[in-house]
């Protein structure tokens, strides 16, 4: 397994956001986590990549432990996370936007063809190469955060709700968009709140209800699952 | 009358030099820390008094000691930084009395070294640029301007040009996503620290000729910039710099045509009623403020 959750929780003060949650993310796949509003999908994904500290259990990254460490190292080994909300950083400009995603690299050359092809996927990007990023749109911006995410040559992918506020063609080019990121050999951690997107593109699924977890097994199970199907997918 | 104008108008923005390399000080540590550093003032005070140490008592050459000074009041930035300020990082309040506390131990500190009295630094220069019989222009302000335009350009290049310049603009407008890209806070804010006390202590050491050092020259400084970063717009550095500029000609001009405590309060008037037409200053974003 690429990547190892056992049985991790985190508190916000006396707040329990997540209990007792294991997942396995393998290499190549699209894991999602779905769950409603408050369910600790944010959290979940806040621990992996260390910006929100496990009170108890254990996350391996590779086969090395990465709980203890702080949010740079764990970035340095190759984790990247997409925020929920997007947070590129609006007064620099769409390319210093992508430079910083690579901020953790050296190999010159390579960032060079690496910007390339993120502005040869994402054409807008690159007509906007000089504008601030707080003046583009809510689509462009989410681009933008995966176009940086993939800058600094991930080894896994987190996505937190890239379908947050976006019209459908949009979020159908985000689908295309992270279909390509798993056909490169990204592994992708997807959470959504839109089931119907998260299992169609997902391979396996966990649901997270309340701050544990739920139910999981593939997705293509979970879609026909009686449960899942009525209260996430509304049918 | 025209001269006298055009001479108001060379002293302030002499006084506009200084007082931009001090404000953009402060702005860039509160831009990436969160962190209003009272302490600035003092720091300012520290670059005067180490030309005092070894230019006035030592007599070793005035651009090494100006070196020196930048570097050194860079290293108290960065252990300010690492003592107090990294282990605060959640609590600005806390930052904010620590660093009031800090200008209380460097104040203590020079007087006990130095004394409390005035401190007098021979001229490094005598020469003065004679425009006419009423416009003329000390070389040590000569000096001072230029550096600031020379400080100012290679912050501005540092900040738009380079990695780290970026990951420190990327700190100041979004540390957590900061983070994510492999930034380390802890690097950042010591870099903010460097490059902002070390301005501070250049200021100090260009100006120290050429004003009265003391222990307690920190105060006046502070207040001024602070008129300045709020005029500005807190976030801005830009805008810390053009205030600087405003800021420093209306209280030149005042203190020219009427008076020094005149000037204080049209200081404060012009703070005030930027702030009532535009809540965030000239420059600042809501999200700052
Ligand atoms: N910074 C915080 N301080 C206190 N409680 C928090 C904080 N962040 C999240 N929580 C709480 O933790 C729980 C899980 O929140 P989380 O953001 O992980 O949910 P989510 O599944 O991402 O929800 P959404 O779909 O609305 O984004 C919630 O009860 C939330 O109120
Ligand atoms: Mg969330």
């Amino acid at each position: 397994m690429l990547l190892e959750m056992k049985r991790a929780s985190v508190n916000y003060g006396s707040v329990s956001a997540i209990r007792d949650i294991s997942l396995a993310v393998p290499e190549g796949g699209i894991v999602t986590i779905i769950g409603g509003n408050g369910a600790g999908k944010t959290t979940t994904l806040r621990a992996i990549s260390g910006l929100a500290r496990v009170g108890a259990g254990e996350i391996h990254f590779n086969g090395e432990r990465i709980d203890k460490l702080s949010v740079d190292k764990i970035v340095g080994r190759g984790i990247a996370h997409v925020p929920e909300g997007r947070r590129v950083f609006p007064d620099l400009t769409v390319e210093e936007n992508l430079r910083t995603g690579a901020f953790l690299r050296r190999d010159k050359p390579a960032v060079e063809a690496d910007l390339e092809s993120v502005y040869g996927r994402f054409s807008r990007l690159r007509e906007r190469r000089k504008q601030l990023a707080k003046t583009m749109s809510g689509g462009e911006q989410q681009m933008l955060a995966i176009g940086r995410a993939l800058m600094s040559k991930p080894k896994l992918l987190l996505l937190d709700e890239p379908s947050m506020g976006l019209a459908p063609v949009i979020v159908e080019d985000i689908a295309r968009i992270i279909e390509e990121i798993k056909g490169q050999g990204v592994p992708v951690v997807l959470v959504e709140q839109n089931a119907e997107l998260a299992l169609d593109l997902a391979d396996y699924a966990y649901v997270l209800e309340t701050g544990t977890l739920a139910l999981e097994g593939p997705a293509a199970e979970l879609h026909d699952n009686a449960h899942v199907r009525a209260a996430y997918l509304g049918v | 009358m025209a001269e006298l104008l055009v001479q108001t108008g060379l002293n302030a923005l002499y006084a506009a030099a200084y007082m931009s390399l001090i404000a953009v000080g402060l702005v860039l540590i509160f831009g990436v820390m969160g962190i209003i550093n009272f302490a600035h003032g003092e720091l300012f005070m520290l670059g005067a008094y180490v030309v005092v140490a070894l230019y006035a008592d030592f007599q070793v050459p005035y651009v090494l000691v100006a070196a020196l000074g930048l570097v050194f009041v860079g290293c108290v930035g960065v252990a300010m930084e690492w003592a107090m300020f990294r282990r605060l990082r959640d609590n600005p309040l806390g930052g904010l009395v620590a660093s009031i506390g800090f200008l209380m131990i460097l104040q203590a500190l020079v007087s006990m070294g130095f004394g409390v009295r005035m401190a007098h630094v021979p001229p490094v220069t005598q020469e003065v640029i004679i425009f006419s019989e009423r416009v003329r222009l000390p070389v040590q302000r000569l000096i001072v301007i230029l550096a600031a335009i020379g400080f100012l350009t290679a912050l501005w290049a540092f900040l738009t040009k380079t990695r780290f310049g970026w990951a420190l603009r990327a700190s100041a407008q979004d540390q957590e996503a900061a983070a994510l890209q492999g930034i380390s806070i802890n690097q950042t804010a010591g870099i903010a620290m460097f490059i902002g006390a070390s301005l501070a202590g250049i200021a100090g050491a260009l100006t120290a000729p050429l004003i009265s050092v003391n222990p307690h020259m920190g105060h006046s400084v502070i207040v001024a910039a602070f008129i300045v970063i709020i005029v500005g717009g807190v976030g801005s550095l830009e805008g810390a710099v053009l205030a600087a500029v405003i800021y420093a000609f209306v209280h030149t001009f005042v203190t020219t045509f009427a008076d020094g405590v005149i000037a204080d309060v049209v200081g404060l008037l012009l703070m005030l009623v930027v702030l009532i037409i535009k809540p965030t200053g000239l420059f600042g974003t809501a999200d700052r403020a």
